[in-house]
């Protein structure tokens, strides 16, 4: 009796705990959907690509506007469409020519063309030509600029009035000295 | 000694206005670009002041040759002007493009030929004025400093062509003789960068017309006191 009792209760146990792995196992997996569902588009220079041996693409490092790094790798339904420096679109995926896609982003690097990724996980869905910028932001740099330029020109002016005033005591001194 | 900062020199009323005018259409009347927004606002301060930096070194290599056929006094002092001025505008280029750099390329600085060439008219002011102020004075000085403002302004046209000839990531050329025919100019863009250049052409002048009559006033006090020993030294005999 007690033996089917224990044998119940261990049973009812293993029913539970599984029960738990599974909830586990699913509010896990929801929170990664609905997250991957969430994240927003990269927008930045690509900083660094590696390939295989035969040259195929594996994985780039994108740097955003903030510094931030974000790494990338591929699968074979990646898709892209990138332009060369003339403005030609090239519209493939990954399966179909990988080495070609690591030579676009080779070429976007060196040109530090912007472009921008859509991912989930780590995993790049499409890397396209940069499609939106961030109009609301960067009026910090544009303000550095501002006031640097206008901090200069009027360190400059007074650096200058400072020194027209020695010359004219000093000439005022040597007038003096020579009786005019 | 005429005053450097009269309210009323003509120049300075006519930098005042163009500038004024030029703040209000880079800042209130010229939209927004779509793909850089507010910060590509950067480039009515960073390709004007590139052009007064490549100026700069222009009449220090225009004067300097004047001073090596005339040995006149006054296209030294010119040389010597525009030096200084061009090297704080080159100053405020290198940094306005590096701050520009940072949003929009993620970096401060490249090796690129476009930028490495501007460093080095940037090095080319400094060691023009460092050899004036290091080199012992007198003619020997001024007709060594001569020629390095003349072969000075070899970079500048480099510097120019260069983002057409190795191009990378600096944008292509949109004024001058070597820009695109279908560039921005003609555009709001272009008549803000026209009216922003012109404001800045009168600030450098204003500054160097400044810095040449400082200038004038320096030889001034050197032959004051060179008669004021002469006439002691009369005096004793």
């Amino acid at each position: 009796m007690s033996n089917v009792t224990n044998t119940a209760s261990r049973s009812g146990a293993l029913r539970f705990a599984l029960t738990m792995i599974l909830a586990l196992v699913v509010s896990v997996s929801l929170t990664q959907i609905s997250s991957a569902a969430h994240t927003p588009p990269v927008n930045g220079i690509v900083v660094g690509v590696e390939t295989d041996d035969a040259g195929a693409l594996i994985r780039f490092a994108v740097a955003d506007s903030s510094g931030t790094i974000h790494t990338f790798t591929i699968f074979n339904g990646t898709e892209y469409g990138l332009e060369n420096q003339a403005g030609d679109r090239w519209v493939s995926m990954q399966e179909e020519d990988p080495s070609e896609a690591a030579r676009r982003l080779r070429d976007h690097r060196e040109r530090f063309a912007p472009i921008t990724v859509t991912s989930e996980n780590g995993t790049a869905f499409s890397v396209v030509e940069r499609e939106e910028g961030k109009l609301e932001t960067n009026l910090g740099y544009l303000f550095a600029v501002f006031a640097i330029t206008w901090a200069l020109f009027f360190a400059y002016v007074l650096y200058l009035g400072r020194k027209q005033r020695v010359l004219q005591h000093e000439i005022a001194r040597l007038e003096g000295l020579s009786g005019k | 000694m005429n005053k450097i900062l009269d309210l009323l020199d003509p120049l300075l009323i006519l930098s005042a206005t163009f500038m004024g005018v030029a703040l209000y259409l880079i800042f209130i009347w010229v939209p927004t670009e779509t793909n850089q927004g507010a910060v590509q606002r950067i480039l009515y301060f960073h390709v004007p002041v590139a052009w007064g930096s490549m100026l700069g070194i222009f009449v220090v290599s225009g004067s300097s040759f004047m001073y090596l056929l005339k040995k006149n006094e006054k296209w030294d002092r010119l040389a010597v002007a525009s030096a200084e001025v061009g090297l704080i505008f080159g100053g405020i280029m290198l940094l306005s493009g590096m701050i520009w750099a940072r949003p929009v390329w993620a970096v401060w600085w490249t090796g690129e030929a476009k930028l490495t060439t501007a460093l080095i008219l940037f090095f080319i002011y400094v060691a023009y004025l460092m050899f004036r102020a290091y080199f012992p004075p007198g003619a020997q000085r001024q007709r060594l400093a001569a020629i390095i403002g003349v072969i000075g302004a070899i970079d500048t046209p480099i510097i120019y062509f260069a983002a057409n000839l190795w191009s990378q990531a600096h944008p292509p050329l949109i004024t001058g003789p070597a820009a695109d025919s279908d560039s921005a100019l003609g555009s709001d863009l272009g008549t803000v960068l026209l009216i922003s250049t012109l404001a800045f052409s009168f600030v450098f002048i204003f500054m160097v017309q400044a810095r040449y009559k400082i200038r004038k006033s320096e030889d001034d006090v050197v032959e004051l006191k060179r008669s004021s020993s002469a006439s002691a030294m009369t005096g004793v005999n």
